[in-house]
């Protein structure tokens, strides 16, 4: 029972990262309407960025976190005017050019940490971050503070992106675009502006998922970002697109499941058995369990 | 022939028919990268056959190509009209699922891989000869078998699907029929390319069959022009070529390269180097030559 207990708190942890990654991931989808699979990859850039910062200001946290920031927010607007030239380029909203631009700037990404940090190696965070010794400890129950961490502001950020796109006048504007982005522009919403925006919030977003991550796993690797984009994109479909609150129990019930996995079965198996469910809800409910919010 | 002319010409035809396995179910508006895992699947089933079962590698091919067209039938029977992220992402969940897979299988190597696999003919020179012939054919047959779907019905159909769904299916078009047969196609070619990928080498390691793969193939395609088979035919190899005749510094950035190519002309030419006004363009100058 302490193990099954013991994988479910680790399991909320992982989930609430997904279910963050998810939520910035169909902010982009709902208000510019693009699917950034890159958008993963952004995050591991900026985790790698806050170890850059780590190492050469003696470790310093709140340094990192703005760096991370910093990075995630600036990689999101530089990305902004390719993907908003393509739409202008087609006359339409065009989500699969826009999947394939995001999978190249996800190449760059991938190739430039692959070749220009720590010789492609994976990175370790300091313990400093990362916490050396668990809050709680009950039996093979233990809690480290990445794991606090990460479900207190999976839950704030959660609730605030909520809060705004439900109970605010620029969440409305965003909700207008998704809706209708011809009603929207008529009303008086200015789409560049509103659109930027919600880079720019997905981008403050991802800076704080880059240091949950790096607190929950205490490493990174270049090949993180294509494995979490994946999983991500997979939260997205098999909720619904765009379904806020489906990224939301999907992402924990992923989370969970796939540290269910790796508490009972052995090897590397495991990441193989939540891709194999995650596949079997793809090919019987390929437009999501909760329905498209598109 | 050098070995560097070799590899140029055998990798070139492999990304010609692993992008074309991607183009002709993108003609549906489906980016189909369950090829890449058909690739792996098929390579290290040829391999396993050939190397431990002892069966000639005529019948390890077939039974290659056979695998992938199996299983690209079947996943098609569910995702013969999904929407392209639904395509894109169960395509991904099966390179996962099959490169975890054969970590785990030691009879196929594991993480080691399988190497010094027996050569397809009697001689080093023979096997090269052989691999190289067997390829071009392939091209040419698979080339062939696109050009005259391109120029049917089912070419036309395909391209009502990718311009309005809706529009194909109230013209009486079965997208789902449709959509299963092009993603078979492409899976059974990449079963068999995935073979003789593994003989080229001789060896068949996970580390061939990456997301990279998956990224040069979609460059190719995109580079080359997305709206004819012949963008692929002028990308593949100017693709491939420049990362042999840049310097070894500047060529391990490669995907950096593609990745910036395909970004520039996405953004600057979205339908690729050669469209489809210049391919009929060239298609009718030629007949018209022909004629006199």
């Amino acid at each position: 029972m302490q193990t099954f207990i013991a994988q479910v708190i680790n399991g909320l942890s992982l989930g609430s990262i997904y279910v963050l990654l998810a939520t910035g991931f169909n902010l982009l989808l709902l208000v510019a309407m693009i699917i950034h699979f890159a958008y993963p990859q952004v995050v591991v850039f900026s985790m790698y960025i806050a170890w850059v910062v780590l190492r050469y200001t003696g470790n310093s946290i709140l340094l990192a976190v703005l760096a991370a920031i910093v990075s995630s927010v600036l990689l999101n607007l530089i990305s902004a005017p390719l993907f908003q030239k393509i739409m202008k380029n087609r006359e339409e909203v065009d989500i699969n050019t826009t999947m394939v631009l995001s999978l190249g700037i996800g190449m760059i990404i991938t190739d430039i940490l692959s070749h220009g940090f720590n010789k492609g190696l994976p990175i370790a965070f300091p313990a400093k971050l990362v916490g050396e010794t668990p809050i709680l400890r009950v039996g093979v129950i233990s809690l480290m503070g990445g794991q606090v961490a990460s479900l207190a502001v999976g839950i704030v950020a959660v609730s605030g992106i909520f809060l705004l796109l439900y109970k605010t006048r620029p969440g409305r504007a965003f909700r207008a675009i998704a809706e209708d982005p011809n009603g929207a522009r008529l009303v008086g919403i200015p789409l560049l502006r509103t659109g930027l925006e919600s880079y720019a919030l997905s981008g403050v977003l991802g800076g704080l998922i880059a240091v949950l991550l790096a607190m929950l796993l205490g490493y990174s690797s270049p090949g993180l970002g294509e494995q979490v984009a994946h999983k991500v994109l997979a939260v997205s479909i098999i909720a619904g697109l765009g379904n806020l609150a489906g990224g939301l129990v999907v992402g924990l019930a992923l989370g969970i499941l796939e540290a269910l996995v790796q508490g009972y079965i052995s090897g590397s198996w495991s990441n193989a058995i939540a891709f194999v469910v995650m596949l079997l809800v793809m090919l019987f409910k390929p437009r999501g369990l909760f329905g498209i919010k598109l | 022939m050098s070995l560097v002319l070799y590899y140029f010409l055998t990798i070139t035809a492999i990304y010609i028919l692993m992008s074309w396995g991607l183009y002709l179910p993108y003609r549906v508006a489906h980016l189909h990268f369950l090829t890449v895992a058909n690739m792996l699947i098929s390579g290290y089933l040829a391999g396993y056959m050939v190397q431990t079962l002892e069966v000639p590698f005529s019948v390890a091919l077939l039974a290659g190509f056979a695998a992938g067209g199996i299983i690209g039938y079947i996943v098609s029977r569910f995702i013969g009209d999904a929407p392209t992220f639904t395509v894109v992402i169960v395509g991904f969940t099966f390179i996962y699922i099959s490169r975890t897979a054969v970590e785990n299988i030691k009879a196929v190597g594991a993480t080691m891989g399988m190497f010094g696999l027996p050569m397809v003919a009697g001689s080093p020179v023979m096997h090269r000869w052989t691999l190289l012939i067997l390829l071009y054919a392939l091209v040419v047959v698979v080339g062939f078998l696109i050009y005259r779907f391109e120029h049917s019905r089912l070419g036309r159909a395909a391209s009502v699907v990718f311009v309005d769904k809706d529009l194909a299916t109230s013209m009486g078009v079965d997208i789902k029929r449709l959509g299963r047969l092009v993603q078979t196609f492409s899976s059974l070619v990449a079963g068999g390319c995935g073979v003789i990928y593994g003989f080229i080498y001789r060896s068949f390691h996970l580390d061939f069959f990456t997301f990279h793969l998956v990224g040069i193939f979609m460059t190719v395609i995109f580079v080359g022009g997305y709206a004819t088979m012949w963008g692929t035919v002028l990308a593949a190899p100017a693709l491939y070529g420049l990362s042999l005749i840049l310097p070894p510094a500047v060529a391990s950035w490669r995907i950096v390269i593609y990745g910036a190519i395909l970004i520039a002309v996405l953004v600057l030419k979205p339908e690729g180097l050669i469209t489809r006004r210049l391919a009929h363009k060239l298609e009718t100058t030629l007949s018209r030559r022909r004629k006199r």
